[in-house]
């Protein structure tokens, strides 16, 4: 304690020259949180809106084969007990929704003009378009189809309707209360045909709405012959909860997470993550440059105290000690002054509106609220750094003999 | 039996290829109580043999025994325990602890020995009282006068109730009259607490609080007396 306490009232005896020394940790790591903060968020709406876009936190099949080619041909998975799988998940904490999901490739045409499409298929009431303009969030218990451009949404209850994607609109000179043709192959060859009354037009991010449609589940179920649903699709509150509703689920059925199926979020995320750690490991060496040099001057400045301590008793190992923890101290101050200076400033921006921006649905602000994960990835490596800065240092004060240090000016 | 027994000590430093002896084969014994003042003009040796004798250096040859104690054969760490429980040191320039207060400075030493805070707060608060500065614990040595500070180095140096106490020019830095009353008060304070008292200094009128006087000269004794 007495070393520690020697340590703190050194840091505070020339309180200018060590915030100077530790201005290159704090804006550092301000600048650091303040970006980190941003990309968080961006992964993060990118991740729910991933989800919510109709990959779902979880995905039950009753055939191990589904998650292979069953989306392109769902007839040779049949998931007879989905009902009672989907009533014992509906029981489970965090489960928010969980409903049948289907999909089946067609040939749309309109007039001389055709185009093949993937249409997906939910429950009417499971789907919902984002507002054009502003920030959102999305409900937690439905899938996000994007914007809608014109016409309506498929209301419960409605059959043979059709949400049209803005790029196969255009292709085939559809609006919405148009009628286009659907024609898809069933299981053994039979050709199947139906009109069916474009609802709607919507779009995502450009360049992704032109594959995709979307129908009610049973218009889809009816229309493909299916008996029942061969996937359930599940909501829940967070990812956190993903594993434990995934090891709750029977054993002799398939499943995959939102990560299975993000895999693009995925690699981004863990490219981003080294990049952060590859900026921070630089702001530690130019931390752990500066840190050592002064704390060298420092040491030699204060040479006839270190032999005055060892005089009157103080070992090598405490005056050691003294000058570690003054280096632990200054980096682990620098690192909470960066930090709050970085979420100061974060908040600051959010508070002004300043960086918050949204494209279609998606919104993207900085992150400011500081997490326990910031502790650990900035004070801790930054604490010890600062150690690591002031070994050399230390070793340097205890050298000498007591007599040589008292003879210093 | 002698409290401090130097024999045949030399010390010597190498500088470039020149070899510069500081100390040259002194020999002296200090009984305990005794007010020894060693005496000489600069560079005559008197502080490396004080620095000698406070184990804060080693003799390149040579024996010293203090309290029975071979400092040569004792490893850094006891020796520096050694040093906490049996000496007390007052330098030139005070060498007060800037960033503790005057209570914290003198409070060091016994925290060195992981005394109880009731016996500390007693022992500092005493020392404080017998050198006059029983009001400025809690303030910092920068705001004190020199003579004051050197009174807290006095406290200091006599706080774990040393048998031998150590003074390096404990005047030089102080006015005359502040001087005269800096050693009035360590020859009372080595009255009091018991201790032997060693200082060096090369002011004539400072040796006079002396008991004995050893005078040197290029690094060797040239007188050794008593004065009644």
């Amino acid at each position: 304690m007495r070393n520690l306490m020697l340590a703190s009232r050194n840091l505070l005896r020339h309180k200018r020259k060590t915030l100077a020394v530790l201005s290159a940790l704090i804006v550092g790591l301000a600048g650091l949180v303040v970006f980190q903060g941003f990309l968080s968020e961006m992964m993060r709406i990118w991740r729910d809106n991933s989800i919510l876009s109709g990959v779902g936190h979880l995905q039950v099949a009753g055939e191990p084969g589904y998650f292979e080619d069953g989306e392109f041909n769902p007839y040779a998975y049949p998931f007879p007990k989905a009902a009672q799988v989907a009533a014992l998940l509906l029981k489970e904490p965090g489960v928010e929704a969980v409903f049948p999901s289907t999909g089946f490739v067609a040939m749309a045409g309109f007039g001389e003009a055709s185009k093949t499409i993937l249409v997906k298929a939910y429950p009417a009431e499971r789907s919902f378009f984002a507002p054009k303009k502003g920030a959102t969030k999305a409900p937690s218990d439905r899938f996000l189809l994007g914007t809608l451009e014109s016409g309506n949404p498929i209301r419960a209850g409605e059959r043979d309707r059709l949400l049209l994607g803005a790029t196969s609109a255009r292709v085939l000179g559809v609006h919405a209360g148009d009628t286009v043709t659907l024609m898809a192959i069933l299981p053994g060859g039979q050709l199947t045909g139906r009109d069916f009354a474009v609802s709607g037009i919507f779009s995502v991010i450009p360049g992704q709405d032109d594959l995709y449609a979307y129908t009610d589940y049973d218009t889809a179920a009816d229309f493909t012959g299916l008996s029942g649903p061969p996937v359930l699709d599940v909501l829940l509150d967070g990812v956190d909860r993903v594993d434990a509703v995934a090891a709750s689920l029977p054993p002799d059925l398939s499943f995959r997470t939102w990560k299975d199926l993000a895999q693009l979020f995925v690699q981004v995320n863990s490219i981003l993550a080294s990049f952060l750690a590859v900026i921070r490991t630089v702001i530690l060496l130019v931390t752990l440059f500066i840190l050592a040099n002064t704390m060298n001057r420092v040491v030699v400045e204060r040479m006839r105290e270190w032999g005055t301590l060892r005089a009157m008793g103080a070992k090598k190992r405490d005056i050691l000690l003294v000058v570690l923890c003054e280096g632990c101290l200054m980096g682990a101050g620098g690192a909470i002054l960066g930090i709050l200076l970085g979420f100061g400033i974060a908040t600051a921006i959010n508070l002004s509106g300043g960086l918050s921006f949204s494209q279609g649905p998606f919104v993207w602000a900085i992150f400011d609220r500081p997490g326990l994960d910031s502790i650990l990835l900035n004070v801790v490596p930054a604490t010890l750094v600062a150690g690591l800065a002031a070994i050399l240092p230390g070793r340097k004060a205890v050298r000498l003999s007591p007599a040589e240090c008292l003879r210093e000016v | 039996m002698a409290l401090i027994k130097v024999d045949n000590v030399q010390k010597s430093y190498s500088l470039d290829k020149t070899r510069l002896i500081a100390v040259r084969n002194v020999s002296l014994e200090i009984e305990a109580g005794e007010r020894v003042c060693l005496m000489g003009p600069s560079g005559s040796g008197k502080s490396t043999l004080l620095n000698i004798i406070g184990c804060v250096d080693k003799a390149s040859e040579g024996d010293i025994l203090i309290d029975g104690e071979d400092a040569n054969k004792l490893s850094d760490a006891r020796l520096s325990d050694f040093r906490n429980r049996t000496m007390g040191f007052v330098f030139q320039s005070f060498n007060l602890i800037p960033v503790l207060s005057v209570y914290q400075n003198v409070e060091y030493p016994l925290l060195l020995q992981r005394m109880g805070r009731k016996e500390r707060e007693d022992r500092v608060r005493d020392l404080l009282a017998k050198v006059g500065l029983a009001d400025f614990g809690k303030r910092s040595p920068e705001r004190l006068s020199g003579g004051q500070r050197q009174r807290v180095a006095i406290a200091r140096a006599l706080v774990t109730k040393p048998k031998l106490v150590i003074a390096d020019e404990p005047t030089a830095s102080l006015d005359h009259a502040t001087g005269a009353s800096i050693m009035e008060l360590m020859v009372e304070m080595n009255g009091s607490e018991g201790s032997t008292l060693v200082f060096a200094t090369h002011d004539p009128a400072v040796a006079e609080f002396a008991g004995r006087i050893v005078s040197m000269i290029d690094g060797q004794v040239v007188e050794d007396r008593s004065r009644s």
